[in-house]
């Protein structure tokens, strides 16, 4: 049991709950996302955000569509489906019950 | 200066470092077996790669003119290492049963420019459903069969064990990375002899193909070699008989087992990172610098002692010893530093040589449990002893080499604790087996000696020698385990016979047999004495006899011991041939049955084939050398200590005899003198005779002489004789 494992599994759990609330409120590609999460200050690595959209796209809670860039390949950028809506709804109630749940606990009101 | 090239990657042409390249491949390459279980693996790749060519595009329309090592390798950073990632995601991207069988059927909806051809056929050793070590559901998986088939082949054919063992430290994890890039067991078809087996091992482990080809041949040069003369049971025939047909099986089911490597990448992929002295000195570094610091700092530890006690011994003390902590100090600690490590690595090679000499030596002696282990119950406590008390440190010790040379790091602890469990058990087992053997031998029979019919006991003369059936009593094995001579399937025969040589009382020659015996109680004991049958027979002067106790596994080994007494009458001769050399002979000195072992060929004055004459004081050579022990050892023991008679009567005898031989020498001496002396003294007489002779010789001569001369005066003096007489008248006057 050390923090570093303890912390990672935390975010690790939320890491879903946060990509999908930034593709939610717009189409994005990756790299966006990953500047949006290092402006909130919540620092991933690039290799592990592909395989986690290409897991959520694979359960079809996303979709994506290609962009011509400038800069090089034509992008993918991703959007939610219906179906990932509904999961991000699920994922937010779920979110804020726990959230609430632990600043009671942790003795922090709101 | 580095050459550039360049690569088409995703769609866009790149300029790019050499080794920038080999390290963006060799990244790319290590995130492709990361995501190996991944259903979507080829798409994240693609997803990857076409970000990575992005960053390439970005940093290229800066104004660089190619992608460098540095830009590869902060790419790299942000995107992860796959030990990064895995941190990460904690493992967690093994997350379905059902993947890992599509992970090893073949996909090759392969998208990418580059020509890596990504064989996705591999044997990995799985992980996630294994039971042992994960061998049986990776093979299954291989061949898209159900892992309980193997498994159940596995434990069926006896081979299985030793194979799994194998496959289990050559087969690499489905977990395994080392530094992002897989090390894979490949056979090399460019060094190829037979299959390249040996060739792809020697490249994994990165030394010299040759020995891995020599490990798999020893057993057939031995076998060449005919080493199956030296006996059925030998060491290296055990080697040679149950190995050369073992390490066959194993090098076709590795050539079978093992894919061989077409391509660059996975000529690549099979040498992987290099586990060079290098990498095994920093492990090795690693694990001593532990030791370091537990040495440092009982070395600091000692340091404050001596301050402290120098605190106490007040100020001129303090400062002294302060010196002393400081540039003495330094010194002690380093040297106790350099001591520690050097007991410390005596003792880890002693207890691994110790370790490893147990475990031949007990596999040699295997055999031989059927004749000392009385029932079912103690023979399986030897199987639990062999295999657990010394056969699970042996792998233990062996897979701990292999993983630590392969820098196999999984954290096993159920694989620890498994083998500290079955070693326990080895002891246990070890424990009661000691002590229900000893039980067994725990009593001594009661000597008995028994008389041995001759049939002619009245010869001049006695030849003892063996029993014509060699076979069994070869004693050439490299190794030898007293008291056992050697032995074969259902008899084992047991060197313990000794031959002791005394004076008869009459005039016939006598043999007496004592017969001993250990057991769980002395009745027992004395019938398996009884039962010890030892053949003596007797061909005019040809006394045959038994050269050791045949055991047989009813009857069992219990220190079963013979002692054969040959009663010599006085004027009678007694030979014991070479080929009873095996055996110990004393001469009728006073023995205690213990000192036997303290005996040895050296100290004993008897010489075999070599025939002796039985005297009235003690046996003798024909020239007269008395055959015995002649040391002071004995002599001083019994002198003052012994109250016996008997044995005063010797040492008397014993010295007498000195004194006798003492008194001739001298004598002999004296005559020598003597002549020497009487020579002198004739030659001197004869010198004087001569002399003597000499002398008269003159005296003669003179004598005549002198008759000459009185003659020639009596003539003169008649010639002159007036005048003479007037002078002398004249003078009459005066």
């Amino acid at each position: 049991m050390n923090i570093d494992n303890t912390a990672s599994q935390m975010r690790k759990g939320v890491l879903e709950f946060c990509i999908l609330s930034i593709i939610k409120l717009g189409e994005a590609y990756p790299s966006d996302i990953i500047d949006k999460m290092k402006a909130a200050n919540l620092n991933i690595l690039e290799g592990t955000l592909y395989p986690l959209l290409t897991r959520l796209k694979n359960a079809e809670f996303l979709t994506y569509r290609w962009v011509e860039s400038n800069s090089g390949p034509p992008r993918k950028y991703f959007s939610l489906t219906e179906k990932g809506a509904e999961f991000y709804n699920e994922l937010e109630s779920t979110w804020m019950e726990l959230a609430n749940a632990v600043d009671e606990i942790t003795g922090k009101k709101i | 200066m580095k050459k550039v090239i360049n690569i088409n990657f995703q769609g866009a042409v790149v300029p790019i470092e050499e080794t920038s390249y080999e390290l963006l491949k060799q990244y790319i390459e290590s995130l492709r077996h990361y995501f190996a279980n991944e259903e979507g693996r080829d798409e994240i790749i693609n997803d990857i790669e076409s970000r990575i060519s992005e960053l390439f595009q970005e940093r290229l329309k800066k104004g660089s003119t190619c992608i460098s090592d540095d830009d590869v390798n902060s790419i790299i950073k942000n995107m992860g290492r796959p030990q990064d990632l895995e941190e990460a995601e904690n493992g967690e991207q093994f997350n379905s049963a059902a993947n890992t069988k599509d992970e090893f059927k073949e996909k090759r909806e392969s998208n990418h420019q580059d020509n890596w051809n990504w064989k996705g056929k591999r044997l990995y050793r799985d992980e996630n459903h294994k039971i042992l070590g994960g061998v049986c559901s990776g093979i299954a998986a291989y061949f898209g069969i159900d892992p309980v088939i193997v498994r159940v082949l596995f434990i069926v054919s006896g081979i299985g064990f030793l194979l799994y063992l194998l496959l289990w430290i050559f087969v690499p994890g489905s977990n395994m990375l080392v530094n992002g890039v897989r090390k894979r067991l490949y056979r090399n078809p460019d060094g190829k002899i037979i299959g390249g087996v040996c060739s792809g091992i020697g490249s994994y482990f990165n030394f010299n193909p040759w020995l891995p080809r020599i490990i798999f041949l020893i057993p057939f040069i031995s076998f060449f070699f005919r080493w199956g003369h030296i006996g059925p049971l030998t060491f290296p025939n055990f080697i040679t008989f149950s190995f050369s047909p073992g390490t066959f099986i194993i090098y076709i089911i590795l050539w079978l087992v093992i894919p061989e490597a077409h391509t660059t990448s996975e000529k690549l992929e099979m040498k992987g990172e290099k586990v060079d002295l290098n990498s095994i000195k920093n492990s090795v570094v690693e694990e001593m610098k532990g030791v370091k610091e537990r040495v440092g700092k009982l070395g600091k530890e000692a340091g404050s002692l001596a301050k402290e006690k120098g605190g106490e011994m007040g100020q001129e003390m303090k400062f002294a010893a302060k010196r002393t902590s400081g540039v003495l100090g330094n010194i002690i600690v380093t040297l106790f530093k350099v001591f520690a490590y050097f007991v410390l690595g005596c003792i880890a090679l002693a207890l691994i040589v110790a370790l490893f000499s147990l475990a031949v030596v007990s596999i040699g002696l295997f055999p031989l449990k059927e004749f000392v282990l009385t029932d079912g119950w103690q023979s399986a406590l030897a199987w639990g002893t062999l295999i657990f008390f010394i056969g699970v440190p042996v792998i233990g010790v062996i897979t701990f080499i292999i993983r630590r040379i392969a820098r196999i790091k999984s954290n096993n602890r159920m694989m620890r604790y498994s083998f500290i469990g079955l070693w326990l058990l080895g002891i246990v087992c070890f424990g009661s087996l000691i002590a229900s053997v000893s039980s067994d031998f725990r009593r001594t029979s009661s000597p008995n000696e028994e008389k041995v019919f001759l049939a002619n006991p009245g010869v001049q003369s006695l030849e003892v020698s063996s029993l014509n059936n060699n076979r069994y009593y070869r004693n050439n094995r490299w190794f030898r385990f007293e008291p056992f001579a050697n032995f074969d399937d259902d008899t084992v025969f047991i060197g313990n016979v000794r031959i002791k040589i005394e004076k008869s009382l009459n005039d016939n020659f006598q043999i007496g047999l004592i017969k001993m015996c250990n057991g769980d109680t002395r009745r027992h004991a004395d019938t398996l004495a009884a039962l010890i049958n030892f053949n003596i027979s007797q061909n005019d002067s040809l006394l045959l006899a038994d050269r050791a106790i045949s055991i047989n596994t009813t009857d069992k080994f219990r220190n079963q011991s013979v002692e054969m007494i040959i009663y010599v009458p006085v004027g009678h001769r007694i030979k014991v041939n070479k080929n009873m050399a095996y055996n110990r002979v004393w001469i009728n000195g006073p023995w205690r049955h213990d000192d036997w072992y303290n005996w040895d060929d050296e100290d004993f004055n008897f010489k075999y084939g070599v025939e002796y004459i039985m005297k009235e004081n003690g046996l003798y050579t024909l020239d007269g050398i008395k055959a015995g022990k002649e040391d002071d050892w004995n002599s001083n023991d019994e002198d003052y200590n012994s109250g016996s008679s008997d044995s005063n009567q010797q040492i008397y005898r014993y010295n007498r005899n000195k004194l006798d031989s003492l008194r001739d020498d001298k004598e002999r001496q004296i005559q020598k003198m003597q002549q020497t002396v009487d020579s002198l003294k004739h030659m001197k007489e004869q010198q004087i005779i001569k002399e003597k002779d000499s002398l008269r010789n003159v005296k003669e001569k003179v004598e005549q002489k002198i008759e000459k001369l009185d003659e020639q005066r009596a003539i003169s003096a008649k010639a002159y004789l007036r005048p003479a007489s007037e002078s002398y008248n004249f003078i009459m006057h005066i």
